[in-house]
């Protein structure tokens, strides 16, 4: 869907007043979605994608997604957690998830910054060397 | 001994390869080798981004949410959903000497089949120009061996001088006379054992040029024997907008490594028009706002930032320099146009050269009046000075005189022998294409002109006078061409000989 600036900006503005000290409240957004749908003001689809969309890029940035071939055991997990959180704050949110492809070792996403320690990320790093 | 021991156990534990953070993205939208990527939240301006498979992309824009990015080669392998990284590395090209006599594209990849480019260092693409403090004025000349150029419209090294002119005029000419000139110097000098010439460097950078307009001039430059001395950056019609848009930025590079190492280059970006066009595609695709023509608001920071990078650097910071000359096309002649009165006011002058004038038969087709140097005079042989110091307004009052005796014909004898002079001094300055002279030549043949000595010759056999008088020099008389070079300046017995010389020449020919 093609977006108008007007839309972009409105959204944006919705997306600030849904956020309190920094953080976006969840039920702030979920009014804020009711309201617009009941109001159904000029562009209101194209007003809510791109809120949509915010939101979306909102979470992964405070979302930790930590991958690994095989489920981690509980204390790993825990010390996993522990290590994120000093880097990122307490006001991350950590999913465990399990990705067979990644062989060995665990990839961890928040945001756009990744750390990836899979055994194929390294192969993938030998390969590019030759 | 278990100090040692426990030591290296601390050593062999904190040297555990560590997992580097890397900053990704997403693509979301693909096509017209431009990507728009999501995520990328560290990403900086021209930043190479790496799309895998060995395809690269440079950021262009830097957006809330997402990155717009440039492909570097082929972006058909790529998909919405891939993962882009980003690289901390600039756009770079290779550089130095191992360059000459290659053609090389935009990314410094060779095109010729001559195998791998022997180069150790890169150059990043996009650099500043050298301040202020650097700089020096213009003092040494570029001879271009095109006799109304170097007499009229003197070029330095340093300086940056717009050849500008319609389709067909012979702007390309001009820049291939300039490189085979100047290899024929480098070579002469190399055969001497003259360590006290400074060598002048080429790099011809076609941009948006058909392919076999690009085989043609790298033909007549392997033919002259001109291209050890030169590098060819191609980014052809075919090549995408974003190459084109890169490649005179890649020579600019290119020529600056020379510059950094106390060497003398000379850029020809061929041409600028084709160059501005890119830069609104990729610009346009990339959803910049358009502005005049659809060109974007930086289409003037894309050439000022490119022809800054020419200079002519201080004996304390190497001594080198790079001269550039931009080639502009117009369309019937209109100079007024957005892209040529942008590079106009960025250059040192300008070559303009006008149809009219090429088909009436003077070529190179150089209109006098609209053609300047600004800065160029400074850096002229004091030779040619003495003898070209008054031929540019001559020769514009002739054309003057010209166009006013067509409405009469009783004029003073003082008029008409001037039109009959300046007949012959444009006869003179008309010169075959690929044909550079040498600058001792060229003042031998101006100083004929400008004393009356072709006066008497029929303006149909000037041409033949000439070239018969450059012949009895270089053969009879070379021992006076080499006083004159290596004087740089007419003496009084110079000038006592040369006219005995010419004089004796007069009573043979016929």
């Amino acid at each position: 869907m093609k977006i108008s600036k007007r839309a972009q900006h409105d959204a944006r503005q919705l997306f600030r007043s849904c956020q309190v000290n920094g953080l976006l409240d969840e039920n702030r957004v979920r009014q804020a979605v009711t309201l617009v749908l009941a109001q159904k003001p000029r562009r209101y689809l194209e007003i809510l994608s791109r809120l949509l969309r915010l939101v979306k890029l909102d979470l992964e940035r405070r979302t930790a997604r930590v991958e690994s071939a095989a489920i981690l055991p509980g204390d790993l997990q825990s010390d996993v957690a522990n290590r994120i959180k000093k880097i990122y704050g307490d006001r991350v949110d950590i999913a465990f998830g399990q990705n067979p492809a990644l062989i060995g070792g665990l990839r961890v996403k928040v945001g756009s910054d990744v750390y990836d320690g899979s055994v194929r990320a390294k192969l993938e790093r030998l390969a590019e060397s030759f | 001994m278990s100090n040692l021991l426990q030591e290296i156990e601390a050593q062999i534990s904190g040297a555990k390869a560590a997992t580097a953070k890397q900053n990704v993205g997403v693509v979301r939208e693909i096509g017209d080798g431009v990507a728009k990527i999501e995520g990328l939240t560290d990403a900086m301006l021209n930043e190479m981004l790496d799309f895998g498979n060995g395809i690269t992309g440079l950021a262009l824009n830097l957006e809330e949410t997402e990155v717009g990015a440039i492909i570097l080669g082929d972006y058909t392998s790529i998909k919405e959903g891939d993962e882009v990284r980003t690289t901390g590395k600039l756009l770079q090209v290779p550089v130095g000497k191992g360059l000459l006599g290659r053609v090389v594209n935009a990314l410094g990849q060779p095109l010729d089949g001559k195998g791998p480019i022997k180069s150790d260092i890169a150059y990043p693409v996009e650099k500043i120009a050298p301040g202020i403090i650097k700089r020096k004025s213009v003092s040494q000349p570029v001879q271009t061996g095109i006799m109304a150029i170097d007499a009229m419209i003197p070029i330095g090294r340093g300086q940056r001088e717009l050849i500008i002119g319609d389709r067909s005029t012979g702007k390309t000419t001009i820049g291939i006379d300039t490189i085979i000139n100047n290899a024929r110097l480098n070579l002469a000098a190399q055969q001497a054992g003259d360590t006290n010439y400074r060598a002048l460097y080429c790099i011809y950078v076609a941009i948006g040029q058909k392919q076999s307009n690009v085989a043609r001039v790298i033909g007549v430059l392997e033919e002259a024997g001109a291209m050890p001395y030169t590098i060819v950056v191609v980014a052809a019609a075919s090549d995408s907008a974003t190459n084109q848009y890169l490649a005179p930025f890649a020579g600019a590079a290119m020529g600056e490594w020379f510059m950094d190492n106390g060497m003398d280059a000379l850029i020809i970006y061929d041409d600028l028009s084709k160059h501005a066009v890119a830069y609104r595609q990729v610009s346009l695709v990339l959803k910049r706002p358009s502005g005049r023509e659809a060109y974007p608001g930086d289409v003037f920071y894309l050439h000022s930032r490119l022809l800054e990078r020419s200079a002519r650097v201080a004996e304390k910071y190497g001594n080198g320099s790079v001269t550039a000359l931009p080639i502009i096309e117009t369309q019937a002649g209109d100079v007024s146009a957005y892209i040529p009165t942008n590079v106009i006011s960025i250059t040192d002058g300008q070559i303009y050269l006008e149809t009219d004038l090429f088909y009436q038969g003077i070529r190179p087709a150089i209109s006098v009046g609209l053609s300047v140097s600004r800065v160029g005079s400074a850096a002229q042989v004091k030779a040619m000075k003495q003898v070209a110091g008054r031929i540019k307004g001559d020769l514009a009052q002739f054309r003057e005189l010209a166009a006013f005796a067509q409405f009469g014909s009783d004029l003073d004898a003082k008029t008409q022998a001037q039109l009959e002079r300046g007949k012959r001094i444009v006869e003179l300055f008309n010169q075959i294409q690929y044909n550079p002279l040498p600058v001792e030549v060229q003042v031998v043949v101006l100083w004929a002109g400008q004393n009356g000595f072709v006066d008497d010759v029929p303006v149909a056999k000037t041409k033949d006078f000439q070239l018969k008088l450059t012949d009895f020099m270089t053969t009879r008389k070379s021992e006076l061409l080499a006083r004159i070079v290596k004087d740089k300046e007419l003496k009084d017995a110079t000038v006592t000989d040369l006219k005995a010389a010419v004089t004796e020449f007069k009573q043979m020919y016929r």
